[in-house]
């Protein structure tokens, strides 16, 4: 179980994927909206794990991973993005990004990546 | 010809027979005396390891066989590669993503890509794996990075006890366009125009998938229990969804009330 911060520009995401890893016994440690809150929200709330939208206004989901890399080297963040971007796979794997979930998602298969990430 | 032994549906019965399969058919002796040549197969099925060979006839016939896993794999083998079927030479990855995560160590194998008249078989030297065409939630002619190229690829979308897993195939385009083509037209009854649901009836749908209760969508989505019920009857009328169990909800009688008091009061006196 762990701390976990969730990035996502839809509010409708954001409160899908705080019900499943809330269920899966984890903390939601906050919520940013875009890629610069998600920075500024990983620098003050330190969390264990977060989930990464790639598509978002202002700072992207892969820039967002690569200065939250830059801040914490040891940052576990997984991407999450809808079907037929997973070639973004690579990119944000190189970038440093533990997994990658492609919407839309189930939630047994979330909690599973989550805990091998923490794990990790 | 190699024996084996299998069992054999016949009137009814499962029986015991010493199978003897040759290189384009297999027979089957008496009791029941039962002949069957690859290419007139015109589609296989397997159901939690029972074989379903459906052999063109006057009438068609239907066998049901079971036997160890070792001879199930070589029967499939061996009809997969005979039958009468689509059958296209490509690269295939299954399962590339189960319940929209990537599939760990998921790599392109080498083998065929076999479509009978109910199914999608992927066959390698190591996997035979069979998608049912009603099991088919999508295709698409897609994009993938295929050795750092943006390579042309079939995503076939399908629901696996209850995942949604994707499977990839790559082959030349011509070929994945008649193999999307294919598929889409032997699919196509499950297809819906997109504007069926509004967009509170869509996150509906968008959380059902996601698997969650009548409970969490309800407070998700800050919604009225009538209206979600109108909504599920709106949607399970499209068939795109099933009731899978119907829940109660309760209140105490002044029976349940006045238990419920004494248990209280018997806990703060022993405490």
């Amino acid at each position: 179980m762990g701390t976990i911060l969730i990035v996502d520009d839809t509010l409708f995401m954001r409160t899908l994927l705080k019900n499943i890893l809330f269920s899966g016994g984890h903390a939601i440690a906050g919520e940013a909206a875009n890629g610069e809150e998600a920075i500024a929200k990983y620098k003050e709330l330190k969390p264990d794990l977060v989930t990464m939208d790639v598509v978002m206004p202002k700072v992207n989901g892969i820039e967002a991973l690569k200065a939250i890399k830059e801040f914490d080297p040891a940052a576990r963040v997984i991407m999450c993005t809808a079907v037929g971007q997973e070639q973004m796979v690579k990119l944000a794997i190189k970038s440093g990004a533990k997994g990658y979930i492609v919407k839309p998602f189930q939630a047994p298969k979330v909690l599973e990546e989550v805990k091998n990430v923490l794990a990790s | 010809m190699t024996d084996v032994p299998v069992k054999i549906e016949h009137e009814g019965k499962w029986v015991v027979v010493q199978a003897s399969i040759g290189e384009d058919r297999i027979t089957f002796p008496a009791p029941a005396n039962k002949e069957v040549i690859f290419k007139s197969v015109f589609d296989l099925e397997e159901k939690k390891s029972i074989l379903i060979i459906a052999v063109k006839g006057t009438p068609d016939t239907v066998i049901r066989l079971a036997s160890v896993e070792k001879v199930l794999i070589v029967l499939k083998r061996l009809i997969l590669a005979g039958c009468n079927a689509y059958r296209l030479m490509a690269y295939f990855m299954s399962p590339a993503i189960r319940g929209g995560v990537l599939a760990k160590n998921a790599q392109w194998e080498k083998g065929s890509i076999v479509v009978v008249k109910t199914g999608i078989w992927f066959v390698s030297a190591s996997k035979q794996i069979c998608i049912p065409l009603k099991d088919v939630a999508a295709i698409e002619l897609t994009q993938r990075d295929v050795q750092g190229k943006q390579t042309d690829v079939v995503r076939i979308d399908h629901v696996e006890s209850g995942e949604v897993v994707s499977s990839l195939v790559l082959c030349p385009l011509s070929t994945l366009q008649v193999l999307s083509n294919y598929l889409k037209d032997a699919t196509k009854g499950m297809d819906m125009k997109g504007n069926e649901l509004d967009a509170i009836g869509q996150q509906v749908a968008m959380l059902v998938y996601s698997g969650m209760d009548s409970h969490a969508i309800e407070n998700m989505l800050n919604l009225p229990h009538k209206q979600l019920d109108e909504i599920y009857d709106r949607i399970i009328k499209l068939g795109i969804a099933e009731v899978v169990i119907i829940r109660r909800e309760v209140q105490l009688t002044t029976k349940g009330v006045r238990y419920i008091s004494d248990a209280t009061k018997t806990q703060t006196n022993s405490n």
